[in-house]
């Protein structure tokens, strides 16, 4: 199995898969305990659908590099989604179900009627449950995610306490000088940015599980702030991953494999906090 | 305190990724040979999920493979285009929803009949033969396996 996998490794998309796949479960399990702890679990879910809508009106305008009509329209609709506040006609959940259905269902009208390709069921499929995808990525897009990526990054890093202070009690925060609307602003566009990266890894469908899950086992074992942030990115990290490598060894859909790993891993974290609290 | 740990993380995380980009540089084709009757790129050693990574790389950028020979494991398939009335044969990898299958055109060694002379549509079959692009008239092209010989 090692020789297979050394094998494998010498192949260039398999090493991108890998570079790619680490960065994007990192960014993705740091916003992630933001997102559990504001109640917005299910963003990821419907920021998904929006950028598949793109994705297939970047198809339909044969944009060379799809990311530019991606990218932009997906931020557009998280900022929207997350910062129409109080005043926004349509809240909440109400708003991110109509959105993600919507872009879903004209996402694939327009695939199937403009599309170029001749096989539509397997672009949807690769594009929904990113099947292969992460496994066909170009040096191109590894540069471009490297780069989204480490400035995900670093804003997390250089934001940390006053991402810490809104997730937790935006009044609060506000009465201490945070401009809440301005990094309720900066959130929405990580987020957009991470989910438009994570649908190269795991399909549109399953980016939740890589936000939700990571965030949902460090919160069972740990219990401050930071150190469920850490343990959350470790954990979406090495699931990843395994599911990567798992993947390509066994021949399953890389997708659904890190999602698989990721429902191990909160099993686990789950029946430890339990035998915990009952020995206490 | 915990300011402090958490740019330590990053900045390990950083060097992670620096030497990680580094090592894209070093690009390769596995199992690389020189020799003119060894496999270059053996299909039939890999995974579904690799031989269909392996396929789309090939089908999006051919130049890299051109001459190169290959075995291959997969379904049988043929098709028959209606306006020039040529055959095509077909290696084909399916996925399980059998909506992302990947396949490459062969062209046999031998001229063969069809239907006698070839696998029953479906049937597995197991093809070595050399890498290269065919361009239509109108400029497209398709990946095919030339002098493609049979494995038992």
């Amino acid at each position: 199995m090692l020789d297979q996998l050394l094998f494998y490794l010498d192949f260039p998309f398999v090493r991108y898969a890998i570079i790619v796949g680490t960065l994007i479960s990192l960014c993705s399990s740091l916003l992630g305990v933001t997102l559990v702890l504001k109640r917005y679990s299910y963003i990821g879910d419907g920021l998904s659908h929006v950028a598949f809508g793109a994705l297939a009106i970047a198809a339909v305008l044969k944009v060379t590099n799809n990311m530019f009509i991606i990218l932009p329209i997906t931020v557009a609709v998280a900022v929207l989604l997350l910062c129409g506040g109080k005043d926004a006609q349509i809240k909440g959940d109400a708003a991110i179900a109509m959105v993600s259905a919507g872009s879903l269902a004209i996402g694939y009208l327009l695939m199937n009627i403009f599309s170029a390709s001749g096989n539509v069921a397997g672009d949807v499929c690769t594009t929904l449950f990113g099947s292969m995808s992460i496994l066909t990525l170009k040096p191109t897009d590894v540069y471009l995610c490297v780069a989204l990526s480490i400035v995900v990054l670093i804003t997390f890093v250089l934001f940390y306490h006053k991402i810490f202070a809104i997730t937790f009690d935006e009044n609060f925060a506000r009465a201490t000088g945070v401009n809440v609307n301005l990094f309720n602003l900066l959130i929405a566009i990580i987020i957009a940015v991470i989910i438009v990266l994570a649908m190269n890894l795991v399909g549109a469908l399953l980016v939740s599980a890589l936000v939700v899950f990571p965030a949902l086992s460090a919160m069972r074992v740990f219990k401050s702030f930071f150190t469920v942030t850490i343990a959350a990115a470790v954990i979406s990290v090495v699931c990843s991953l395994t599911g990567i490598l798992v993947a390509i060894l066994a021949g399953t859909p890389v997708g659904s494999t890190i999602v698989a790993m990721d429902i191990v891993v909160f099993l686990v974290c789950y029946i430890t906090s339990a035998i915990r609290n009952k020995k206490a | 305190m915990r300011k402090i740990n958490l740019y330590k993380i990053f900045s390990r995380i950083a060097v992670i990724v620096v030497l990680c980009i580094f090592s894209l540089a070093n690009k390769s084709i596995a199992a690389d040979s020189t020799s003119a009757n060894r496999i270059n790129i053996d299909l039939s050693r890999m995974s579904a999920t690799m031989v269909y990574s392996m396929v789309f790389q090939m089908v999006t950028e051919p130049q890299k493979f051109i001459g190169k020979r290959i075995k291959m494991k997969g379904a049988f398939s043929s098709y028959q285009d209606e306006e020039t009335g040529r055959r095509f044969f077909g290696c084909v990898i399916k996925d399980a929803l059998a909506c992302c299958s990947q396949g490459l055109a062969f062209e046999a060694f031998k001229p063969r009949k069809y239907p006698k002379d070839f696998p029953r549509e479906g049937s597995p079959i197991t093809i070595i033969g050399r890498f290269d692009y065919e361009k239509e008239d109108d400029g497209i092209g398709f990946p095919i396996i030339r002098n493609a010989i049979f494995i038992e």
